[in-house]
């Protein structure tokens, strides 16, 4: 696939790169270009200039390109750059630099197909790492919907029981179920939770709580308002 | 008359709640969304100065959820 990057800050050189080395063609667009080291030779093109400037992206491509990623740190820039993206027929993701912003561009701008907000993924990962094995954010669906997976400990209220037996919160459904060893899959009903199975669960953040309280045990307790600070 | 345009940068997600307490306010022409480093641009004509004050520093920010705001009085 063709894409175009604009912006040669961290976020946007990282995606170019990790596009490039998937052979996908990547053109990033900076306006300081030639003063950036890193850019001198990339594996991939490289465009000087605004990039909410129509005969920029003329330039990098904009007329062939798959998706256009507005990854600078410009809000307004990054906003026409997915104006002029679109009427191209890209499709359009936009980096985002708060995390209250989300919904108002999901809501308000059509000409976004996808906000991404950078600080807020690598807080995701860093949350994983610090919480540890148990409870792992798997995707954020909504602004109040999350994918986690769970792992069944020694405190497990719900240890030794099968899968139908298990009454999760009203907000919340299990996707998918592995045991110990094994791979993932759609859950069956019969299947026991043991020590070290996992759960997938799709829930709402007022019922992550009660979810990690039934799947994981007491022990995750003093965790628990550490991991839903997402909203 | 006194015409100001505020910029108003938010901390919620809830624009339309925004939009509509500003919309409300005494003096408010039109208020739009708008995408960029502040997230509501109200244009607002008055009779005078103060009032302006009165609707940007007092009013506007006192909305739940208005993070901080930009006046500006139109010149001409």
């Amino acid at each position: 696939m063709e894409f175009i990057i604009v912006g040669g800050g961290r976020v946007g050189l990282r995606t170019a790169r990790v596009l490039a080395e998937e052979d996908h063609g990547v053109t990033v667009v900076e306006p300081n270009a030639s003063a950036l080291e890193e850019l001198s030779n990339a594996p991939f093109d490289v465009v000087e200039g605004d990039g909410s400037h129509e005969v920029v992206l003329e330039e990098a491509g904009v007329a062939e390109a798959d998706a256009l990623g507005a990854l600078s740190g410009d809000l307004n820039v990054n906003f026409v750059t997915c104006m002029i993206g679109k009427a191209h027929g890209c499709r359009t993701v936009m980096r985002i630099d708060e995390d209250y912003r989300e919904g108002i561009y999901k809501q308000y701008a059509s000409e976004v197909d996808e906000v991404i907000h950078p600080e807020r993924l690598g807080a995701i990962a860093a949350k994983n790492a610090l919480i540890g094995g148990n409870i792992r954010a798997v995707a954020d669906i909504a602004q109040s919907l999350q994918v986690v997976e769970l792992e069944v400990t020694n405190d497990s209220p719900t240890r030794g029981y099968t899968l139908s037996e298990i009454a999760l919160p009203a907000d919340s459904r299990l996707l998918a179920f592995g045991k110990e060893e094994g791979a993932m899959a759609l859950p069956d009903p019969d299947a026991s939770l043991e020590l070290g199975d996992r759960l997938v669960v799709l829930a709402d953040f007022d019922a992550l709580d009660d979810v990690r309280r039934i799947i994981v045990g007491s022990a995750a307790d003093t965790l628990a308002n550490a991991s839903t600070g997402g909203s | 008359m006194v015409v100001a345009y505020v910029l108003v940068k938010a901390n919620t997600g809830e624009a339309d709640r925004l939009k509509r307490s500003i919309a409300e306010l005494e003096g408010i022409d039109r208020v739009s969304i708008v995408a960029g480093d502040v997230d509501l641009i109200a244009k607002l004509s008055v009779d005078s100065p103060a009032e302006v004050k009165e609707i940007a520093a007092d009013a506007i920010q006192g909305i739940d959820g208005v993070e901080s705001t930009q006046t500006y009085i139109a010149m001409e």
